[in-house]
């Protein structure tokens, strides 16, 4: 699968982690990649177990349960450029992200695209670039250089 | 020194080969106890219950499944399936046409079979046209695997038969003139050094099998599974022992005796090593009543719990076996409690002692000592992982991630293991499993696998864990590697010049219009610095229009924004730096603030 353009959401400032999670979520549910169920799914999972993966990145998704909410694969992406806390209300450390991939997986088919991922965030630096990003574009331009 | 080196790499050279060995038959353990058990049972005429149809089962498991299974596994550990059917395909060629069970053939063809299919893929791989693969696949095989087969049976067979002649040969002339005993003056030291399943499942159970074969039963059964030995020396301790060691024998003994766990009572003969005069003083007698009373085995005891010898004894041998066996436990404890008596140390370094058996044992596989830090992920050693699993809640994001990143630190250190996700509900116990999660799944996942080795990360995308895993995989694969260099060269002081610390009452970052996400991520890893050295001076992100031009404000900044920061300001201090997250500078830079 692809990164669609129509899929990615720049500069955009929000107060909490759960309306970052709903604004991943209903990116997915625009791209007709969900049904709107799955965002609760969502914020109920990262209530659960965090999906905060440090370096400033999060991938919210959906819970085992929510997995029937899934039509097809999708992965969307929201800049959150002055960051959002990811960390739970009662925990004082800042777990700070300014990049949140908001992702439903059917068949195992975004794993390529999340592996990209997860290489090209695991350095810090590019995860700066992304949260630098000016267009949707130049997000898919630097998550393609991953592998080559 | 230069000695001790060399002798490590010796031992660490035995028993990666013991290890490979046993690697090959350990899996097949159970198929080994199905036909054991069929043999003592239903073999006619000498089973417990005999019966003639059921009979029919033994020889063909023991002739053609075991090798096949052997050989299979054999060919998996160098080439996972495809090196698996090989394997089994090659061995094929050794079995037919005799009437010997071919293990050893079955562990020479399997792995060097795979091997051959291994070079062969890697010569033509690139070179197929996409859409053939599977074309290339089965046909590389098959015509490989014939050619093996044919070259098993012609050649391969034939040295086999010869050898394996001789080799009964020589272990029947030990049995005869009663000289067997002997060999466990050099198996008790071995066993102690942490290669009892090398020297039991690599050298004593594929002779034994074939004994059994002809006879019926064998002596070499018991010879490394007896728990006399280590059963005496413990109950030397419980009775003469002294402080921790005496008081924690009672349990090792049990664990010992009925659960077969040699690995128990190594530690003690460690903490004083004269006691594996005991060992041996056991381990003869009991081989020499083994011997002598006609005790054997039908099959492996595994492990060499005094319960699984008496389910695997061939019919007539309990008595032998069961005099034998605390034969051995008295000579042992009565040899161990002279020794005892006459020590006169406390008995309060068994701890230190269990500590050095612990390095000895993550040496003799071939692994450095893990810092204290990951003690806990070592209890398992890396050595037995054959595969790691990510496992997180669905299984479909974060488990995905941290495979693919370690999947590729992987590839980069040349360690080939299968990383996979999945869903921890999935998760299945098995042996040779890492599993790797986050910290709030540990739980539940110990649950799942409670024999896998558990390690879990806070942060699945940076976490330092994930390069001690692959450091500690490459310390197998590259034991003679130098250590590490000396600690790095001090860095050079003095890089920030004409910056006035003292007065830095704020440090900022500047968040300007292509460069809001980054400043945010700068200033959230510099207050975490700053909070980790213990440093108050607050580090904020700010526009570039905001500061006050005073020399209270540090502003830390990429060397382009310089410029536009020198049109506006004057009298603020400024640092430029090539990497607002992870230049050098900053760590400096928190050093010398307040």
């Amino acid at each position: 699968m692809k990164l669609e353009k129509s899929m990615i959401k720049l500069n955009q400032d929000v107060p909490t982690r759960d309306q970052a999670i709903r604004m991943a979520g209903q990116l997915l549910v625009d791209g007709g990649c969900v049904e709107p169920e799955y965002i609760d799914s969502m914020i109920a999972r990262n209530n659960d177990v965090s999906t905060y993966m440090g370096n400033f990145i999060a991938i919210p998704h959906g819970t085992d349960d929510g997995k029937k909410y899934i039509k097809k694969t999708g992965i969307s992406v929201v800049q959150i450029p002055m960051g959002v806390d990811f960390s739970n209300p009662d925990d004082d450390t800042e777990q700070l992200v300014t990049v949140v991939f908001g992702i439903a997986g059917l068949n195992n088919e975004h794993l390529n695209i999340l592996s990209q991922i997860a290489i090209f965030c695991s350095d810090v630096s590019n995860v700066a670039k992304l949260a630098d990003a000016q267009s949707p574009q130049e997000v898919i331009d630097l998550l393609k250089k991953v592998g080559k | 020194m230069a000695q001790e080196k060399k002798k490590s790499s010796i031992k660490v050279g035995i028993q990666k080969f013991g290890t490979f060995l046993s690697g090959m038959i350990m899996p097949n353990i159970g198929a080994i106890i199905a036909w054991g058990l069929t043999a003592a049972i239903f073999m006619t005429p000498n089973g417990w219950f005999p019966n003639a149809q059921i009979n029919n089962l033994i020889k063909p498991m023991l002739n053609y499944l075991l090798p096949l299974l052997i050989g299979y596994t054999g060919g998996k550990m160098v080439d996972d399936d495809r090196g698996a059917v090989i394997g089994a395909v090659a061995t094929l060629g050794v079995i037919v046409g005799t009437d010997a069970p071919m293990f050893l053939g079955a562990m020479i063809m399997g792995p060097f079979s795979a091997w051959l299919l291994k070079k062969l893929d890697n010569a033509f791989q690139d070179k197929i046209k996409s859409g053939f693969e599977m074309i290339y696949n089965n046909f590389s095989l098959g015509i490989l695997g014939m050619i093996l087969a044919i070259f098993a049976y012609f050649i391969v067979n034939p040295i086999m038969v010869t050898g394996s002649r001789w080799a009964s040969i020589g272990v029947d002339a030990i049995i005869r003139v009663h000289l067997l005993p002997l060999a466990n003056i050099i198996i008790e030291p071995a066993k102690v050094l942490f290669l009892n399943n090398a020297i039991g499942n690599g050298i004593l159970v594929p002779l034994g099998i074939q004994q059994a074969a002809k006879v019926g039963k064998s002596v070499l059964f018991l010879m490394e599974s007896n728990p006399g030995p280590g059963l005496g020396i413990l109950l030397a301790f419980m009775l003469f022992g002294k402080g921790s060691s005496k008081s924690s024998a009672p349990g090792a003994a049990i664990i010992e005796f009925f659960g077969g766990v040699h690995e128990i009572y190594f530690p003690y003969v460690l903490m004083k090593p004269s006691l594996i005069l005991a060992a041996m003083a056991g381990g003869v007698t009991g081989t020499f009543l083994f011997s002598v009373l006609g005790g054997g085995l039908k099959a492996a005891a595994s492990p060499g719990s005094i319960l699984a010898i008496l389910l695997v004894a061939a019919k007539g041998s309990y008595f032998g076996n069961l005099v034998g066996v605390f034969g051995a436990a008295i000579v042992s404890f009565v040899v161990a409690a002279i020794i005892l008596k006459r020590d006169k140390g406390t008995g309060d370094e068994l701890a230190e002692k269990q500590k050095q058996m612990k390095s000895m044992k993550s040496e003799s596989k071939g692994q450095e000592m893990p810092s204290a830090q990951n003690a806990q992920s070592s209890v398992k050693s890396y050595a037995d992982i054959k595969k790691v699993i990510f496992a997180c809640d669905a299984g479909m994001g974060s488990s995905a991630m941290g495979a693919s990143l370690l999947r590729d630190k992987f590839k980069k250190a040349g360690i080939k293991l299968p990383v996979t996700n999945t869903a921890v509900r999935n998760l299945k116990d098995e042996d040779g499993l890492l599993v790797i999660t986050q910290e709030e799944l540990t739980d539940r996942a110990r649950q799942k696998a409670p024999n896998a080795m558990q390690v879990s990360v806070g942060n699945f995308l940076s976490s330092p864990k994930y390069d001690q895993i692959v450091a500690n995989f490459k310390a197998l694969t590259q034991v003679e590697d130098k250590p590490e260099k000396a600690a790095k060269p001090a860095e050079k002081p003095g890089l920030i010049i004409g910056i006035d610390f003292s007065k830095v009452k704020e440090v900022n970052f500047i968040r300007h219009d292509e460069h809001l996400g980054s400043a945010t991520m700068a200033t959230s890893l510099f207050s975490d610095a700053m909070k980790k050295a213990g440093k108050k001076t607050p580090v904020k992100a700010v526009k570039i229009n905001e500061l006050d031009d005073d020399p209270s404000h540090l502003v830390i900044v990429t060397p382009a924004a310089k410029k536009n920061l020198k049109l506006r300001y004057a009298d603020i201090q400024i640092i430029t730096v090539d990497d607002l997250l992870q230049d050098k500078k900053l760590k400096q830079i928190v050093d010398k603030l307040n």
